[in-house]
């Protein structure tokens, strides 16, 4: 897949539901970047992952642009929703650019507090930092290890979205 | 009722409803189910002026839901509004009964072209 396809994604997910402009910086993934995950799994005839992550007070400030609300003070379970719809949206418009027939998950988020907790059996294909006006986060593409049609969800610690 | 939104994100529903809003469309009546089984509970009861769903829900999925109504042959306008962006979804979509497709991320503009010939703004 042209990496491109996934920044043009990102881009237009952030500008047209949260009227935030985004773009890709230069950052690799370190320790303290990011408090939660989400994630949304592909399956088919390419399986793989694709990640959102940022801290808890970034994924905060999203929710807040997202529903036009103050930001929450802590994360809640909105707050996870809507990282989780953020990843949904990025996800699906990505698949689409992958190959016909792939099937994807519901959104899973999760606390990275364990940050050695795996997503799936897989490899970084690409990853970008993004820097907007609210600070930065990172999104991931993981494609599964020795992939044979099916894809392996690992256990995952997920917030209740309701 | 005028709308049945089905989506399995509490968070869409409001969002969705709110474009709606931004949309142009007031006043609607909008019942939410969290997915097709809970959708075809309700229309058991009544029949709104057009079904809103999303696609990939837990226990029954979007297109189970369109394929379920069209075989009860209920002919309630139907739209999708997923981010299920590719050429065979919305073919599947609408040889299956649907009348639109809205992509996420969807602007109210969008909401506005597809709900307007069916709700009359």
């Amino acid at each position: 897949m042209d990496a491109n396809i996934l920044v043009e994604t990102v881009e237009d997910v952030f500008r047209t539901m949260m009227n935030l402009e985004v773009s890709p910086i230069e950052s690799t993934l370190g320790s303290s970047h990011g408090a939660l995950r989400s994630a949304v799994h592909v399956s088919g005839s390419w399986n793989g992952a694709l990640l959102l992550e940022c801290d808890g007070q970034q994924a905060c400030r999203f929710a807040g642009r997202f529903l036009s609300m103050d930001p929450p003070q802590a994360v809640t379970p909105l707050v996870c929703d809507v990282l989780g719809e953020l990843a949904n949206m990025i996800g699906g418009n990505m698949k689409s650019a992958v190959a016909m027939g792939l099937s994807m998950s519901t959104p899973t988020v999760s606390d990275e507090t364990d940050a050695a907790m795996p997503i799936c059996e897989g490899e970084v294909q690409d990853q970008f930092a993004f820097d907007s006006a609210d600070g930065p986060f990172w999104v991931t593409l993981l494609v599964e290890k020795g992939s044979e049609g099916k894809l392996s969800l690992c256990q995952q610690r997920a917030f209740s979205t309701d | 009722m005028d709308i049945l939104l089905v989506d399995d994100s509490k968070t869409m529903r409001g969002i969705v409803q709110r474009a709606i809003r931004q949309a142009g469309f007031r006043g609607l009546s909008v019942t939410e189910a969290e997915n097709g089984s809970q959708a075809l509970e309700v229309l058991r009861k009544e029949q709104p002026k057009l079904i809103l769903s999303d696609w990939n829900m837990p226990e029954m999925s979007g297109i189970d839901f369109l394929v379920k109504v069209r075989a009860s042959a209920n002919k309630v306008p139907f739209g999708f509004i997923t981010s299920e962006a590719s050429a065979e979804i919305k073919e599947l979509a609408l040889s299956s009964g649907a009348n639109f497709l809205i992509t996420k991320p969807f602007s109210p503009e969008m909401i506005q072209e597809a709900l307007s010939p069916i709700l009359g703004k």
